[in-house]
């Protein structure tokens, strides 16, 4: 049944979630579309979708642009589908901070899947989310985890605060170098070296690998409790080293799998403080009181300073 | 920075230079800065004080004369006109032929096989949808195509350009061929036009079949097999058509190409040929647009460049290894689908460049090429073409003809600077086939492709009925579009079909395993094997596949 | 809200089928697109016709355009004929290239809304798929318009 005939069927929430659970790859599709769209239909569907979450490991995939990630997870969802597992991957790439627009063109990457109904590839734009990833990337995982697949798969490039992000949202977190992008692995950025649950070194191939490699375990040793992060060496575009990643993060997930569920909720903490705050922000400026004005007053004047202000602000909007 | 000329004792010339400034600017009304497609500034007016012959046997010197600026033997043109080269290709080997015989009671002195975008895609005609095939060149995916397109054509008296991406089978299926008709391959003459993978890799995607290092590695057992069966052969055609019609500047592309150069002659070198007999096969492949005085200029930077580098850089010995052999064709980029008569003047202009600059070898366009393959009549027009130039407008009677000219010379020196500016980037990032691989390339040439088409978008570069002119715009009594007989096509697929069911098996598997044994190995010549291989029966697709299988499929590097 | 006015911004694939490799125009057209606040699955040459429409019903695509050269027009019907029996008939299809005057009222009637030949100016492009877009939003949004209910 196409959409259009679903509307004239007056089609319920409930039918949505069913057809989703299902697998039905169109459902998904627009079920996406929905959670980037936002708004009280989305809302609902989301609710309804939480309660089946929990079943997908969910692994992020990060590393500066020409590191060959896209390379590197065509070939490890290879391996996943030669386990039997299905898999869903969000693309993300960041939108064009001038009008918005976007090119997305990593799903091609993973050519090998272009046509196995298991492997569902969407691509998300960063739309104007300053975290790297998107506003709703959250949801989108939700929905894919609904979905019913075994693995979702978020790749990200690493820029601005996104290796945080991903952190939060993935079970396991795979960070990929690569020995030829000019700097020195030194030059990584502070903080990828703290979520990394597994370092690539991929295009091991090429002269420089070893050096690379021997830089990251320095690195590593510097740092408390990150002696144990795994570096594996691959070469995407041969296909070495993937079984040995594949193994790697099976044997984190099995680590882990008690945790999901309190790692969901501690992000939900997040998202709710998030949410929190951007709904005190947007109370604040609606604030026609006049009792702000005078706090503003007092604090422009010394009287109190801005931190009682912010107190007694907050006694004015609440509800 | 240009080297400081000695400059010329001309009494009065300030005074006389300063009048005609004067009254320059008093009349011109509003003037504008122009630049051309490479983004060189254009005067109105070039002088002594430009270009005044300092450094002429340095810098210009003799046709036949390192280094070759005006041309790469003594008689150019006068002696031995530019070879008539025109591209064919369409629909079954029969119907080649039909055209080919044509062509060759015309007088042409050498023919060319385009084969169809199928066949560029690695594909046997039984496994694409029918109407794509022989729409834009011929189906031949066997030797005894081959046969068949090439019947009655003298193979041992007329030279072939094969525009035939790595890992070339069509010259394997003509070799097959010579020797099925007792003709010794010593005697096989022309060029592997398309053996330019690392241009394909960038901007002419239907042609990049094989991975990057696969093709590298077939491009040079190609080499050195041509080299020691086939002397005749030009196998490496340095191609700069491709890059020029996906929008890089004339700079750009002769820069980029005399880097691919360099980057195939160190390939070369490095596997232990001897560079000489190398480079003597070298022979160039370039787009001629209509910016007329840029593309003398460019051609003669590029010819200056070349023989420069061959000496110093590479260390050639022989002269014939400085001397920049290339074959021009009109740019189909520049012609339009409005108005499409007016291409039958921008292919004469194009082809009045092309000339002037010395090429060895022009194909002239149809005028109907923006839209379809050239009937008999356009293909005909476009020959005649070349023919009024030759007799009626006597291009061919003064070797070098702009040579001298202030503007020219001018021209030539400053767009020599900017390419040597750009060799030397590329030679930063490591080389043509690193800069390829990193997507350096396609980066710039994205990025001058955006910036002509604003160009055309704001009206600042003028197109005849596109942004200018529309008015005139008639709808065109297009013939109706010519498709191959789609009968005859039929047949010749299934033909096909049975072809390959009637074969020896036990040949065929014999040669797939030589071929994959090779493709494995370290120093076996895996162009040996698909010559081999094409004797034997074994398909186009097959080949292709098969090396695909175990060289790496190509995947072009997509960068918008 | 986007220069073109969708929110979301439309998505649109520009992709090649058949056999042609040349993507000088296509790439520019992406690039405008994406200037023009869109988001454009941009893909490289000789996609098949099953991954178009995969990829089409997995990005929830709103308008597609086949850039085209040479022949591969040719099977535009067919992609057409694809699209419509996975579901997708309601998502925009428009043609850019050079197709032959005579071989345009076959894509027309297989549901091709556009061919933009050689010369098409940018804003007219841009508009034209932005009016796409949003015909597509409408029939598309109109399913979930019930559910909150």
């Amino acid at each position: 049944m196409t959409f259009a005939t679903q509307l004239a069927a007056n089609v319920s929430a409930d039918d949505i979630l069913d057809r989703l659970t299902a697998g039905d790859a169109a459902t998904l599709a627009r079920c996406i579309s929905l959670m980037e769209t936002g708004g009280p239909a989305a809302d609902l569907i989301h609710r309804r979708v939480c309660a089946k979450t929990g079943h997908a490991a969910v692994i992020g995939f990060t590393g500066a642009p020409g590191a060959g990630k896209s390379t590197l997870i065509d070939a490890y969802i290879a391996v996943l589908r030669a386990g039997g597992r299905t898999v869903a991957v969000a693309a993300v790439d960041p939108s064009s901070p001038l009008g918005g627009g976007a090119i997305l063109g990593d799903r091609v990457r993973m050519r090998r899947h272009a046509l196995d109904p298991d492997v569902f590839i969407r691509s998300v734009a960063s739309r104007g989310h300053l975290g790297g990833l998107s506003e709703s990337i959250h949801r989108v995982v939700d929905v894919m985890d609904a979905a019913g697949h075994d693995v979702i798969i978020v790749e990200t490039v690493g820029t601005g605060q996104s290796e945080v992000e991903v952190a939060e949202i993935a079970d396991i977190c795979v960070v990929v170098n690569a020995p030829n992008m000019g700097d020195d692995v030194q030059a990584m950025k502070a903080g990828v070296l703290e979520i990394a649950d597994i370092l690539v070194v991929n295009k091991a191939d090429l002269p420089l690998a070893q050096r690379a490699t021997r830089q990251l375990r320095d690195m590593l040793k510097l740092r408390r409790n990150r002696q144990d992060v795994a570096i594996l060496e691959t070469v995407a575009t041969k296909e070495t080293g993937i079984d040995a990643l594949g193994g790697a993060v099976d044997a984190l997930l099995a680590n882990r799998a008690g945790d999901k569920r309190k790692s969901r909720e501690r992000r939900m903490r997040r998202l709710i403080a998030q949410a929190a705050s951007r709904l005190m922000h947007e109370r604040m400026r609606d604030l026609t009181d006049g009792r702000l004005d005078e706090l503003a007053q007092k604090a422009a004047t010394g009287e109190i300073g801005i931190a009682e202000a912010a107190t007694q602000a907050l006694s004015l909007i609440r509800p | 920075m240009t080297k400081q000329a000695v400059q010329l004792s001309l009494p009065g010339f300030e005074q006389a230079h300063g009048g005609w400034r004067t009254e320059y600017s008093r009349q011109i009304g509003a003037d504008r800065a122009i630049k051309n497609r490479s983004g060189v500034e254009i005067k109105p007016l070039y002088t002594p004080r430009d270009w005044n012959g300092d450094g002429f046997l340095e810098n210009l010197g003799f046709p036949g004369q390192y280094p070759y600026t005006r041309g790469i033997y003594p008689t150019m043109h006068r002696g031995c006109t530019w070879t008539q080269r025109q591209l064919i290709g369409l629909g079954t080997p029969e119907d080649y032929n039909k055209r080919v015989r044509t062509i060759l009671d015309a007088g042409a002195t050498a023919i060319s096989l385009i084969p169809c975008n199928s066949v560029f895609r690695g594909n046997d005609c039984n496994e694409v949808d029918l109407p794509l095939l022989g729409t834009c060149g011929t189906v031949v995916n066997t030797a005894d195509h081959m046969d068949r397109a090439l019947d009655s054509v003298p193979l041992g008296n007329i030279s072939t350009a094969m525009n035939d991406p790595s890992p070339f089978t069509l010259l394997a299926f003509l070799l097959a061929v010579a020797k099925r008709r007792g003709i010794p391959w010593t005697s096989i003459t022309g060029t592997s036009n398309q053996s330019d993978y690392i241009s394909h890799f960038i901007a002419n995607h239907m042609f990049f079949r094989l991975s990057l290092p696969g093709a590298r590695r077939v491009l040079l057992d190609h080499i050195e097999f041509c080299r020691t069966y086939v002397p005749g052969w030009n196998p490496v055609s340095v191609v700069g058509q491709h890059m020029q019609q996906a929008g890089a500047t004339p700079v750009e592309t002769m820069a980029f190409t005399i880097s691919t150069a360099l980057q195939y002659a160190q390939d070369c070198i490095d596997r232990g040929m001897d560079i000489d007999h190398v480079l003597r096969r070298f022979t160039f492949f370039f787009d001629i647009s209509i910016s007329f005085f840029e593309e003398v200029a460019k051609f003669r930077a590029g010819r200056r460049i070349w023989a420069r580098l061959a000496r110093e850089r590479l260390g050639a010995k022989d002269p014939g290894s400085w001397r920049f052999k290339f074959h021009g064709q009109t740019s189909g980029v520049d012609l339009t689908v409005q108005q499409p008569m007016n291409n039958v003047a921008r292919v004469a202009v194009q082809a009045m460049a092309g000339i002037m600059s010395g090429l060895q070898s022009l194909h002239t366009d149809a005028y109907d090429e923006a839209i379809t393959t050239p009937t008999e009549e356009t293909a005909r027009i476009a020959v005649a073409t070349q023919n009024i130039l030759r007799e009626e407008a006597h291009l061919c009677d003064v070797i070098d003809p702009l040579g001298g000219s202030y503007y020219v010379e001018t021209l030539t020196d400053q767009m020599e600077e900017e390419m040597m500016a750009l060799i030397g980037k590329v030679d930063d990032a490591g080389g043509m086939y690193k800069a390829a691989e990193a997507g350096l390339i396609q980066a710039m040439i994205g990025q001058s492709a955006l910036a002509f088409q604003e160009k055309v978008e704001t009206g600042e570069e003028k197109v005849i009925g596109v942004n200018c002119y529309q008015a005139d715009n008639v709808a065109y009594a297009a013939p109706p579009t010519e498709r191959p007989d789609v009968e005859r096509m039929q047949q010749h697929v299934a033909s096909f079909t049975a072809y390959k069911a009637e074969r020896s098996q036990t040949d065929v598997r014999r040669a797939l395993d030589a071929l994959k044994r090779a493709a494995n190995s370290e120093r076996d010549n895996i162009y040996g094997r698909i010559v081999e291989a094409a004797e034997v029966g074994i398909t186009h697709g097959e080949i292709v596949s098969l090396l695909r299988e175990e060289l790496g499929f190509g995947h072009p590097l997509v960068v918008v | 809200m986007t220069a073109t006015g969708l929110n979301p911004p439309a998505r649109v694939l520009v992709t090649k089928i058949g056999l042609d490799g040349h993507d000088r125009g296509s790439r520019i057209v992406a690039a405008y697109l994406r200037d023009a606040g869109m988001e454009v699955i941009y893909t490289p040459p000789w996609q098949s016709i099953p991954a178009v429409v995969k990829l089409v019903l997995e990005e929830d695509v709103d308008v597609v355009g086949i850039s085209s050269l040479a022949t591969d027009h040719l099977i535009v019907p067919k992609l057409a004929d694809a699209l419509r029996t996975a579901g997708l008939g309601h998502v925009g299809l428009i043609v850019g290239g050079i197709v032959p005057d005579d071989e345009c009222p076959a894509l027309q009637q297989a549901g091709v809304s556009a061919i933009f030949g050689p010369g098409s100016p940018r804003d007219e492009i841009i508009a034209h798929v932005a009016a796409l877009a949003a015909k597509v939003r409408d029939v598309k949004n109109a399913e979930f318009r019930e559910i909150a209910q």
